[in-house]
């Protein structure tokens, strides 16, 4: 009868200890859970103090990026930086990134709220992988709940990798806010410095014949120096950055000269400052040829090289122009 | 007396020609189409002439224009630079004082012309006074005939830099003569034209900048002299109290940055003079050149810094932050082919001028070397000023030019003498043979140079745009009038009070035109009222109605170019709207979710949804989808893009088509008026009885 009497009470009691013991074993997982969170939070927070970008490997990649006990969101760029691999917009990307990420390091706001990283192919290759990407450099974001949405990677394609707008992209995404604090850029500065002393010294140096302040010639060099950088574009070359001269990957030709009239390689503005510079020089030679007090054989000769280069290289201009500018009717000896 | 009087009747007739070949280059436009005002803002410039000619010139002065910037309105007075419509509305006043009855408009379209030819005679002026009457005769065919001036001068162009160009060549030539004679006369004149050109445009910035440069260098150089010290100390001292009698300049001479480099100039220049002054009675030679030094390195620090060319961080600043600045496709820097297009020989040889005036060197050629140092940063910083560059190019090239032509054409008379005494030297046969076709090319360049000017002007800067040719394959010509069709319905059809709605570009036309009101136009002074109508204009149909609703939109009038392949119509444009939008309105409208997941702009059916659901899709393509316009493509075949459109099936619910010009150009929509009630989207609720209800009563008896 105690028998029967006791086997609900045991029944109970049992039931209570399973209970209890899933109670503490539920409260060990959590335990554990906020001490690994906790863990993870110390070890990000002692990396970013160390270095303001953390270098990732595939096993830390996925310890403190993928793996689910999160409550900060990294900013992840997948790059590929060693010399070998020969990409030189990841080294720009790679400036604006560490401009981004000293500016959020050092600022008032600084918290264990985002993180920034980085990923270099050579040294996480399975990285690359698993997340299926093939181009380098890649912005992504990996935010503290959920999984990454297709917002979460930075289109560098259309907006560019300026810090600015990485630090609009991450105030979208993440509600931080980030002020960027470009670093001034000093070696402008310390090279006026440098020159204006060389200057300077030269000027000390040779005070006792300062002539050569008054050589007209070095100072029209100089103007016309200004001049034909201008007139050959390099002011739109420095603004818009184009590339030196057009490799085609088909047939491996490589073309100095743009085909619209809206845009130019740099080579191609070389070539034009060349030209006009020769033309110039042209029609200084014939002004020489007439004033000067040579003998009358060796003026001609100035006269007429003069005279050829200003003509062959107007023709060469306008037909460069005329190939660039579709439609242009007019030539000049060379088609 | 009577060679000097021939040469003088030679360089009139030359400076005639020259005034009549500039004025008639120029009207191409007039003679193709009609005398009408081109583009954006000569609509503008023409419709505040029209209210000085017609109200008088203080009520000009006090005009609030309610018509523009609805609902905020605009002062004109205070806002313009008033000198272009005081010029034409003298001239028009003149005219009819003397019963020379032409319209106002007549007067604008052909005002820039005749200032050409008045820009010619100052080039030649300060031309003259720079080398010679020569040259200077050459620099007014140049500069009457280069395109890179007559871009902006054409007949129907009624802009402010028409005029600005010749009273910027006429206050420098006056600047000149002032330095070379020190007298007051002359200096006063040049305030006076410096007066003229602050009320015409806001490039005066560059005189007001170079003529201290000048002053400065030439202090640097040691070649400080009363007269210098005379012109400028009047010319600073007039010429500020002068300019800030515009009311849009006001008080900014004294204020701010880009003036005070003429002001730190001054100081400077009455320290030189007061030093030089107690040079004359102190003996301590090496105290006082030490104190030049430090004052002249001390002045030179200041105005760099002042000055300093910050052109360039600026506009990458703009282009970053301001989308609607990066939109104007004059703010751009200049490639060398417009260098060439523009000015073609002339850039080539214009270096060959500075060259001799810099090794030829006096106080006026080092004005000149600056004038084109400056000038030429400034053209390769951005390509509208290409027109500042103009005139100093002209100048040098005809310099270079005209020193060749000194010496290789005619002027024999002063080596004939030895040749005389031997009969069979043999040079003198192939001198002048070599002679003989140096002149001949040099001719033979500038004769390709008058050819390359007049086919630019008449391919290039002789279209109106208001007024659109198209040309068939056998030549002949079809006028598309879409424009001014559409604008004259607004007028003859609408509500004198209605209330327009339209992308930024054609605000003038449509207030000029249609004399409607308009919500944004091309004083883009308020950057949030226009990303307002951007937002309205990329948002879909029903949050667009809720914006035009607030902005009291009456009509939207949209440019829609997919029927006649015209390219510079609203959905080209349309990015731009997206992207001012969005600067204003983050959370709102975001660029990339009108871009494929590719990230193209596409508007067929691989487009994204959000961009063929919004206003400006539905507005340009409403009814497209059931046209065919030809048998090789489908039905809403859009030939800007090349591309079939994505969403046939528009159906607007908040606006309804008003208006669409013959060739589609202009597409004007009405905006529905709210009816007294909302209409509910669903269905009204219907309350299904639980039983037929009957009748229980009986009835009355008599029935049956």
């Amino acid at each position: 009868m105690a028998v029967f009497k006791g086997f609900p009470l045991n029944l109970l009691f049992a039931s209570i200890l399973l209970i209890l013991l899933l109670c503490i074993q539920s409260g060990g997982g959590q335990k554990k859970k906020e001490n690994m969170l906790a863990e993870k939070v110390e070890q990000m927070m002692e990396w970013s103090s160390r270095r303001s970008v953390i270098r990732m490997n595939g096993d830390k990649f996925r310890r403190f990026v993928k793996a689910p006990p999160r409550n900060y969101s990294v900013i992840v760029m997948f790059t590929a930086l060693q010399p070998q691999r020969q990409c030189s917009v990841c080294r720009q990307a790679n400036e604006e990134y560490q401009v981004l990420a000293n500016s959020w390091r050092y600022s008032s706001a600084f918290s264990n709220k985002l993180f920034f990283t980085v990923v270099d192919y050579d040294e996480g290759a399975d990285v690359f992988q698993q997340l299926n990407m093939n181009s380098a450099p890649t912005f992504m974001h990996f935010p503290a709940k959920g999984k990454p949405k297709r917002a979460d990677t930075f289109d560098l394609q259309r907006i560019g990798f300026a810090s600015e707008q990485l630090a609009k992209w991450i105030a979208d995404r993440t509600d931080v806010q980030i002020r960027v604090f470009r670093p001034p850029n000093y070696s402008g500065t310390i090279a006026l410095a440098l020159l204006v002393s060389l200057v300077g010294g030269l000027l000390y140096l040779r005070r006792n014949n300062l002539e050569f302040i008054y050589n007209k010639t070095g100072w029209a060099m100089a103007a016309l120096c200004v001049v034909f950088a201008m007139t050959s574009g390099q002011m739109w070359n420095h603004i818009r950055g184009p590339p030196y001269a057009h490799k085609n990957p088909q047939n491996g030709q490589v073309s100095y000269i743009h085909g619209s009239s809206q845009a130019q390689f740099v080579a191609e503005s070389h070539i034009i400052l060349l030209l006009n510079a020769a033309i110039t020089m042209g029609m200084v030679l014939l002004n020489e040829a007439a004033t000067s007090k040579g003998d009358v054989g060796k003026r001609r000769i100035i006269c007429l090289v003069g005279l050829g280069l200003v003509v062959f290289f107007f023709s060469f201009l306008l037909s460069i122009f005329r190939s660039k500018y579709h439609g242009y009717p007019y030539s000049f000896l060379i088609k | 007396a009577s060679v000097s009087g021939f040469l003088s009747l030679l360089s009139f007739t030359i400076l005639f020609l020259a005034w009549l070949a500039g004025f008639s280059s120029r009207l191409f436009a007039v003679i193709r189409f009609e005398s009408i005002i081109h583009e954006f803002d000569p609509w503008f410039n023409y419709r505040s002439t029209h209210h000085l000619s017609t109200n008088g010139f203080y009520e000009f002065l006090n005009w609030f224009d309610e018509r523009a910037w609805y609902p905020l309105g605009r002062i004109v007075g205070g806002t313009v630079y008033p000198g272009l419509m005081v010029t034409a509305g003298l001239i028009h006043y003149i005219l009819n004082l003397l019963h020379v009855t032409v319209h106002i408009r007549d007067v604008c379209v052909f005002l820039a012309p005749v200032f050409s030819g008045l820009t010619a005679v100052s080039t030649f002026l300060l031309t003259r006074e720079l080398w010679n009457q020569g040259a200077g005769l050459l620099a007014a065919c140049f500069i009457a005939i280069v395109p890179g001036y007559i871009s902006r001068s054409v007949a129907g162009s009624f802009d402010n830099e028409g005029i600005a160009i010749f009273a910027l060549q006429f206050t420098y030539y006056l600047w000149v003569k002032s330095v070379k004679t020190g007298s007051v006369f002359w200096t006063i004149g040049c305030c006076l034209s410096y007066f003229y050109m602050v009320s015409a445009w806001g490039g005066y910035v560059f005189i007001i900048n170079l003529i201290p440069l000048h002053v400065f260098v030439l202090l640097l150089m040691q070649r400080f002299s009363r007269r210098l010290y005379i012109a400028y100390s009047t010319f600073y001292i007039v010429g500020l109290v002068l300019s800030m009698q515009i009311p849009f300049v006001g008080f900014q001479p004294i204020r701010t940055s880009e003036h005070m480099a003429a002001a730190g100039v001054f100081a400077l220049l009455q320290a030189y003079a007061f030093l030089q002054y107690l040079k004359d009675r102190l003996t301590r030679q090496e105290f006082q050149t030490l104190f030049f030094l430090g004052v002249s390195l001390a002045a030179g620090v200041v105005f760099l810094t002042l000055t300093k060319p910050s052109l360039p961080p600026l506009l990458r600043y703009a282009k970053i932050h301001i989308p609607i600045i990066a939109s104007v496709s004059e703010h751009q820097p200049t490639t060398w082919v417009s260098f060439f297009f523009d000015l073609h020989i002339l850039v080539c040889t214009f270096p060959a001028g500075l060259w001799f005036c810099i090794k030829n060197i006096n106080d006026e050629r080092v004005f000149v070397a600056l004038y084109a140092i400056s000038a030429v940063y400034f053209a390769g910083v951005m390509v509208r000023l290409m027109l500042t560059l103009t005139p100093v190019v002209c100048m040098l090239s005809a310099i270079a030019f005209s020193s060749v032509f000194e010496h290789y054409l005619g002027d024999d008379m002063k080596r004939e003498n030895p040749i005389k005494q031997h009969p069979f030297y043999p040079v003198k046969n192939s001198s002048v043979y070599s002679k003989l076709i140096v002149t001949m090319l040099m001719l033979m360049l500038l004769m390709m140079f008058a050819v390359h000017c007049t086919w630019v002007t008449s391919n290039a800067y002789s279209s109106p745009s208001v007024v659109l040719a198209s040309y068939n394959h056998d030549g002949s010509r079809n006028i598309l009038d879409d424009f001014r069709e559409a604008y004259y319905w607004l007028r003859q059809n609408t509500d004198e009070h209605a209330r327009v709605m339209s992308w930024w570009d054609y605000g003038y036309q449509i207030a000029g035109m249609a004399n409607r009101t308009t919500l944004v136009d091309n004083n883009t002074w308020n950057n949030s009222h226009i990303a307002l109508v951007g937002k309205a204009m990329s948002s879909n149909e029903s949050a667009a109605y809720e914006i035009m609703k607030s902005l009291d939109v009456d009509y939207v009038l949209i440019i829609f170019g997919g029927v006649i392949g015209y390219s510079g119509d609203d959905i080209n444009k349309f990015l731009w709207m997206v992207r001012i939008a969005e600067g204003e309105h983050p959370k709102d409208i975001r660029e990339s979710d009108y871009f494929t997941p590719q990230g193209e702009f596409r508007v067929d059916k691989a487009g994204s949804p959000t961009l063929l659901n919004c206003l400006m899709y539905k507005m340009s393509y409403y009814r497209f989808g059931e046209m065919q316009l030809d048998f090789r493509t489908p039905p809403g075949f859009d030939r800007t893009r090349n591309a079939e459109i994505g969403n046939k099936d528009i159906r607007l619910k908040h606006l309804e088509e008003a208006f669409t010009s013959e060739h589609w150009l202009v597409r004007i929509y009405r905006v529905k008026k709210q009816e007294n009630r909302q209409a509910l989207d669903h269905k009204l609720r219907n309350i299904a009885a639980k039983q037929k209800y009957t009748s229980k009563k009986v009835l009355p008896s008599r029935f049956h």
